[in-house]
């Protein structure tokens, strides 16, 4: 009964610590009561206290700002090829499927490595382990078999809109969407690592950060990977 | 641990559907391109607007899926205060993020063509709107339904989102056209 009222006057205490301080106090709850950091972490953000919707948008508002910036500067880009990017059908048919790929893979393997996180399945010296090297080797495969069938998908619905596609074509088709598919993995691992490592470290909620962040780094460099292609092989 | 889990099914069924709803969105695309991308500034927006449904309701997803798993969100029960909390910063952030990218299209069309086109923060905006009121709902509804159907929504939301995402910004996009 004591071990409860304490319990309780420790999670009150919790609530009330603002969000720049660190509170070590999680630790303590955590390692006294067996109550995960993850549930002590969503106490202490969403609690009956708490203005859920201001958190959420303090907490999201500049990263989304960070990434409408980024995924705008990749849209400058290709704007840029606007004309030559106009005559390629299957790439304009590929442009949804690919960002679509990105944000995907990138809320997948985001929440999955902040779950990670939050379990303490990560170890404070190294932030990778085998679950995540397994978990990044599964999307390359998974993504790299998803390309070659969106981009048959986009061939057909090029030549059913009256396309006429050459064997050249298809190739540098091939290659680009190799190549793009290849980078966005690797951009999304090394991001997502880093970035959950560094927000984990500072006692934020990865959920609100790593989504955003990833998605449009990734878009980003996607979209410059892409217009590079479009002028080396088009 | 095996390579081939329950885990690579659901990435793999639920990339697989990605794409193939990509390529749909792709195909409206290409078939109004006159529409939609001859627009001044249009590939400027483009990228940011359909990454904003995986950047906002991607977040939602998250969230619950976290709450869910903790217990702290019933899966029985969408009236609670966590739930509308999440709604409600969902569809500020919108608001905000669909007026900067508006604002940024318009700033990057005066840089490359030297002309202002006030038309493409609207169109935005409008857009925006459309496509998250059938989204965030959508987003609400199928994490409970995959909680409760014994799936992590963590492996199959973020692929899910997008896709539906996908479609619904072109075809807000192609509505706001017409309103505008």
């Amino acid at each position: 009964m004591n071990k409860i009222k304490a319990l309780e006057r420790q999670l009150e205490k919790l609530i009330k610590i603002k969000r720049h301080k660190y509170h070590p106090l999680i630790h303590k709850i955590h390692k006294e009561h067996k109550i995960s950091r993850k549930t002590l972490l969503y106490i202490k953000e969403y609690g009956p206290h708490s203005n859920i919707s201001k958190t959420i948008v303090r907490e999201s508002i500049k990263i989304l700002l960070f990434a409408s910036i980024l995924s705008s500067l990749g849209g400058f880009a290709l704007e840029g090829l606007k004309s030559s990017f106009l005559t390629l059908l299957p790439l304009i048919i590929l442009l949804p499927a690919l960002n679509s790929m990105i944000g995907g893979y990138g809320i997948v393997l985001a929440s999955k490595f902040s779950a990670m996180l939050h379990e303490g399945k990560i170890k404070q010296k190294w932030p990778i382990n085998k679950e995540l090297k397994i978990l990044i080797c599964q999307i390359f495969v998974v993504a790299c078999f998803a390309a070659i069938t969106g981009l048959a998908g986009a061939l057909l619905f090029s030549y059913y809109l009256g396309y006429i596609l050459t064997s050249a074509h298809i190739l540098k088709l091939l290659v680009t969407v190799i190549i793009s598919v290849i980078s966005i993995v690797i951009i999304l691992a090394l991001i997502v690592v880093i970035v959950g490592w560094y927000t984990y470290k500072r006692n934020l909620d990865p959920n609100n950060f790593l989504i955003p962040i990833t998605t449009s780094l990734a878009d980003f460099i996607n979209m410059i990977v892409l217009a590079l292609l479009l002028l080396l092989l088009f | 641990m095996p390579f081939f889990d329950r885990n690579f099914q659901d990435i793999f069924f639920s990339g697989i559907i990605s794409v193939i709803g990509g390529i749909f969105a792709g195909a409206a695309l290409a078939i109004y391109k006159d529409k939609i991308i001859l627009i001044p500034g249009m590939l400027v927006l483009l990228p940011g607007f359909l990454e904003l449904r995986g950047n906002i309701s991607g977040t939602f997803a998250s969230r619950l899926s976290s709450g869910l798993f903790l217990g702290i969100i019933n899966p029985k029960k969408f009236n609670t205060r966590v739930i509308f909390g999440n709604l409600m910063a969902s569809f500020f952030l919108v608001m905000i993020i669909s007026v900067v990218l508006g604002v940024l299209a318009t700033l990057f069309t005066y840089i490359i063509l030297g002309e202002f086109t006030f038309k493409i923060i609207f169109l935005s905006i409008i857009a925006g709107i459309l496509a998250n009121a059938i989204e965030i709902p959508l987003t609400l509804i199928t994490t409970f339904y995959l909680f409760r159907t014994g799936h992590d929504p963590n492996n199959i939301m973020g692929p899910f989102i997008t896709t539906t995402g996908d479609i619904t910004s072109i075809l807000a996009l192609l509505i706001a056209i017409l309103i505008i």
